[in-house]
């Protein structure tokens, strides 16, 4: 054929050698870098005190009801039940009020018990119906155990379920449960502009420091009202 | 949670089927819109210029000349095109192959998308032949032309055509309340799956082959034999950044048809479409080093050419795979759909510059194409989107599919 001229293919190959050699070195820090997940940034922040969706913990087994409150059943056909770490993250230290009895009926959509600190309550809604079987005693005397360990020891009330499948047919579990708590976070972190601008325009600033990154505890040091709207919108919510 | 709230699909209830096609056709949704007002013109007036081509030759409408026969239409709407159809080959791939579920929800658009690009780019084909009635030759058998790259081109538009048209099938079944039909064709799609992924693979880079014989005809900084290979890997990031572009206006622009869960998990499928891009695009970019090296056109690097080549590959590859790669690792998704925006344009950039800009670059005088080719070539695209946009608003697409159809699987 006309017009081709051949290349001395041996005139380049060092190059070209030292090419593919050269990619084979950047690959390995570009793949261990793109496959990091930001672990040094999430450890920073959280050192830093700031509440990002990356520090809750979130269990894959554990199923979680628009209510932020989680329902785990065991193999003996008693289901447990708990606060999630995104409620427990915002309010902080909390007190327990009255929590349902043992034989008592509980029906989904029910208090179960109140969370109490300063004056301020929020109402927990019950993820499922049935019978309580069970309370936690360690809650009466130490609740800090639900901040350190909300999905074990933590846990609220274990209930014999009445209709389970019906009931969790519609919660969050796993990679879905984790992206609602994101979003979760995203909608609070508006609620709190929202809320506090229309009431207390000065905290507004406390809260939203770090560039526009939360606080651990927010809700803490919040008022009453606040509190109450939270309630609303956050934990009253239809399934 | 069933998305009994959204809309799904009316199979036709019973209803005559005839009524039922009738009722389809009438217009759903604004009549005058934006798109509809720039596409409206553009498609009536390249239905003229098509007419005229036809009564009086290639040359009245176009600048293609005996020293540069392929103009505008096989190289953008071809060459190009058939590269951003790409996305449907990779998408069914990681979907049914590798078995990620969590992209499920965008294959059927992609697949149509495929479908009705390879559709159009096989018609704009047509239009750019010079015996455009010689077209069914390599089918049928009257002097197959075997030796060319252009019978495998041909054999696979046509097949591939045909394996999409039995991925997608499963939709249209739903659309027409079709049940027996439904299930014989979803029990075809993983086959059809497999075998459109093979053509793709060969095709993709069919369309760079074709390339290889005009050696004295291509600049030098894009021609080599190692162009089949360019195309295909770069095939993979047009055709997903292509599905991350189109994903994020169907979004806007349908965006009462898709579900609750569908919309939040748009984000996370865009994230991880940018780690794909960006790895593929990081071997591509070292790729296209060592093809540079093993070519020995460093001096050609000082030229307008020259300069123009390091802009595509350092401005339109380079500097987008970054984009990707930081976009992924801050769970950017704004950075991540910018980032494919400039990949698109540097795909374009990247045929043009084999098919048309780098082909015959020395001519005198230079092919430029003209209005009426652009129109054209408007035209087949903005035809394909409003066919596209017919069928996302009557047929499951977006939408999830009647209770019966989920049943079945």
């Amino acid at each position: 054929m006309d017009g081709f001229t051949y290349h001395d293919i041996f005139q380049t190959k060092g190059i070209e050698y030292l090419v593919i050699i050269a990619f084979l070195i950047i690959l390995i820090p570009f793949w261990i870098i793109i496959n990091r997940k930001d672990i040094i940034i999430r450890k920073i922040k959280e050192t830093f005190g700031i509440l990002t969706s990356d520090i809750l913990k979130i269990p894959k087994g554990v199923f979680f009801s628009n209510h932020h409150t989680w329902a785990h059943l065991e193999k003996s056909g008693v289901a447990e039940v708990g606060l999630d770490d995104w409620l427990l993250h915002l309010a902080g230290e909390v007190e327990f009020g009255q929590i349902k009895e043992k034989g008592a009926e509980i029906k989904k959509g029910e208090i179960l018990t109140q969370i109490v600190s300063k004056g301020r309550f929020l109402n927990i809604i019950s993820p499922i119906s049935g019978v309580v079987i069970d309370t936690n005693p360690m809650l009466r005397e130490d609740a800090s155990i639900i901040g350190q360990d909300p999905y074990k020891k933590g846990w609220i009330c274990k209930i014999e379920p009445s209709s389970w499948k019906s009931e969790t047919s519609s919660f969050y579990v796993g990679e879905e449960a984790k992206q609602w708590l994101k979003i979760e976070l995203e909608r609070f972190k508006d609620f709190i502009s929202i809320s506090l601008a229309k009431n207390h325009p000065e905290s507004s600033l406390i809260i939203m420091q770090e560039g526009g990154e939360l606080r651990d505890h927010p809700l803490y040091d919040l008022p009453k009202d606040v509190w109450q709207d939270f309630q609303k919108i956050f934990l009253d919510s239809e399934v | 949670m069933s998305n009994t709230k959204y809309a799904i699909a009316k199979d036709n209830d019973g209803k005559n089927m005839l009524k039922f096609l009738l009722g389809e056709l009438k217009p759903k949704g604004k009549i005058i819109t934006p798109f509809n007002i720039i596409s409206v013109p553009v498609i009536l007036v390249g239905t003229v210029i098509i007419v005229y081509r036809f009564i009086h030759g290639l040359g009245s409408v176009s600048n293609i000349s005996q020293e540069i026969p392929w103009g505008l239409w096989k190289g953008f709407n071809v060459v190009t095109g058939v590269a951003f159809a790409g996305g449907a080959y990779v998408l069914t791939f990681i979907v049914y192959i590798l078995n990620v579920k969590k992209f499920h929800s965008l294959v059927r658009i992609t697949v149509l998308n495929g479908f009705l690009a390879y559709m159009f780019y096989a018609g704009a084909l047509v239009l750019d032949l010079g015996k455009p009635w010689n077209i069914i030759n390599p089918i049928i058998g009257n002097s197959f032309g075997a030796s060319s790259v252009l019978f495998l081109v041909a054999w696979h538009f046509l097949l591939y055509m045909i394996a999409q048209l039995i991925e997608f099938s499963p939709a249209i079944a739903e659309w027409l309340g079709a049940r027996r039909a439904h299930k014989i064709l979803s029990g075809m799609t993983l086959a059809a799956v497999i075998f459109g992924i093979t053509l793709s693979t060969l095709h993709q880079s069919g369309l760079g082959a074709m390339y290889l014989m005009a050696k004295e005809k291509i600049h030098p900084l894009w021609y080599s034999e190692f162009i089949p290979v360019m195309f295909f890997v770069s095939s993979i990031f047009a055709g997903l950044s292509l599905v991350i572009f189109e994903g994020s206006i169907s979004k806007k622009v349908f965006s009462d048809q898709i579900s609750d869960k569908n919309h939040k998990a748009h984000h996370g499928i865009v994230i991880s479409f940018a780690k794909v891009c960006a790895v593929t695009m990081f071997a591509y970019f070292f790729l296209q080093i060592l093809v540079f090296v093993h070519g020995q056109h460093w001096d050609l690097l000082n030229t307008s050419m020259g300069y123009w080549y390091l802009t595509e590959m350092l401005g339109f590859v380079l500097f987008p795979m970054l984009l990707f790669f930081y976009g992924y690792r801050r769970d950017n998704s704004l950075l991540v759909k910018i980032a494919a925006i400039i990949t698109m344009l540097g795909i374009i950039i990247n045929r043009l510059n084999v098919t048309i800009i780098g082909f015959r670059w020395d001519a005198v005088p230079r092919y430029y194409p003209s209005w009426m080719e652009i129109v054209v070539s408007l035209a087949i695209i903005f035809t394909e989107i409003w066919i596209f946009r017919w069928i996302i608003n009557r047929m499951p697409v977006l939408r999830e599919s009647p209770i019966w159809a989920k049943n079945q699987k």
